[in-house]
C-alpha cells in the first residue's frame, strides 16, 4: 500500500522541475564538488539567483554543503534518490496486488472459449 | 513522451491476463467492477466519481474498519476503450488537498491468449511540469541512481 504522505518526494520533484536546478545537479554529478562561486559560472544569472536555487536543492535533500575556511562547497547527496526508490517499490507492490485481484475477478467473467 | 522507460522515476508493471481487453477495460471504468479489486487487503473502496471521459474527474476513497479513510483522485487524460486509459493520480491529505501528482497510463493489448496489460506510472507535478521536462531529466536521474547505488 502506498503511503499518501510523501513531502520529501514533493520537494525532490519540484526542485528538479526547474531546468537551471537540473543543470546544477548534472554538473555536480559530473565534477563531484564545486565551490558556490564555481556553480554560478556557466549560468548567465546572478549569484543571488544561484544561491536561491542551491537553497531549494538543499531543502529537497539533493545537495549538501561543506564549509572549509572561507570557502563553501556543494555536492550531490549520495542518498538523494532513496525517497524515490522507496516510493516506487511501495507503488509497485500496490499495483501488483491490485492486478492479482483484478485477474481473479476477470477470469470469472471470461467465457471459457476465450480462455487459452 | 520523451522520458526513457528506464528512468528511475517511472514505474512499469506488465501482466498477461487470460481475459479479453473489453472485460479488463470495464474493470477499470465501471465503478461497480472497480471497487471489487481496487482496495488493498483490509480496505473497502468507495467510488465518488468516475467520469471516464478525457478531462473527466475520478475520486475513490479507501475505508478501514477503524473508520480511517484514504482518498485519491485525478483527471482522465485518455480514454480509448478497450485499448488505453490515462489519468492523473494524487493522494489527498487529511484536509482534502491533493498531494504530489503522478500520471498513470494503462494499455490493454489483445493477445492470442487474452490481454497484455501494461501499466506505466510516472511522477510529475502536473501535465505542465511533465511537458516542461526534457530528456535531461531521465539522464539526470540515471546518474543520481548510479552514484546512489
Amino acid at each position: 500500500m502506498a503511503t499518501p504522505r510523501a513531502p520529501q518526494l514533493d520537494d525532490l520533484f519540484s526542485a528538479l522541475a526547474d531546468p537551471t536546478r537540473r543543470a546544477i545537479v548534472e554538473r555536480l554529478l559530473t565534477v563531484g564538488e564545486l565551490s558556490v562561486g564555481d556553480v554560478a559560472v556557466p549560468f548567465a544569472i546572478s549569484t543571488p539567483a544561484i544561491s536561491r536555487h542551491l537553497q531549494v536543492l538543499e531543502r529537497a535533500g539533493l545537495i549538501e554543503r561543506r564549509i572549509e575556511r572561507q570557502w563553501r562547497f556543494v555536492r550531490v547527496r549520495t542518498d538523494a534518490l532513496a525517497p524515490v526508490e522507496s516510493w516506487l517499490s511501495r507503488q509497485k507492490r500496490h499495483w501488483t496486488a491490485a492486478l492479482d485481484r483484478l485477474e481473479i475477478l476477470a477470469a470469472a467473467q471470461t467465457p471459457e472459449k476465450q480462455k487459452s | 513522451m520523451s522520458i526513457a522507460e528506464t528512468s528511475e522515476t517511472t514505474l512499469r508493471v506488465e501482466r498477461l491476463i487470460p481475459s479479453p481487453p473489453e472485460v479488463l477495460f470495464a474493470f477499470w471504468t465501471d465503478p461497480a467492477q472497480l471497487i471489487r479489486w481496487w482496495a488493498p487487503e483490509g480496505y473497502e473502496a468507495s467510488v465518488h466519481s468516475l467520469d471516464t471521459r478525457p478531462g473527466g474527474g475520478w475520486r475513490i476513497t479507501l475505508h478501514r474498519p477503524d473508520g480511517s479513510v484514504l482518498a485519491m483522485s485525478g483527471i482522465y487524460r485518455i480514454v480509448e476503450p478497450p485499448h488505453r486509459l490515462a489519468f492523473t493520480w494524487a493522494w489527498e491529505d487529511d484536509n482534502g488537498a491533493r498531494r504530489h501528482e503522478t500520471e498513470v497510463t494503462v494499455k490493454f493489448e489483445a493477445t492470442p491468449g487474452g490481454t497484455r496489460l501494461a501499466l506505466l506510472q510516472q511522477r510529475f507535478e502536473s501535465k505542465q511540469a511533465r511537458d516542461n521536462h526534457n530528456a535531461g531529466w531521465s539522464a539526470c536521474f540515471d546518474r543520481i541512481a548510479k552514484i546512489a547505488a
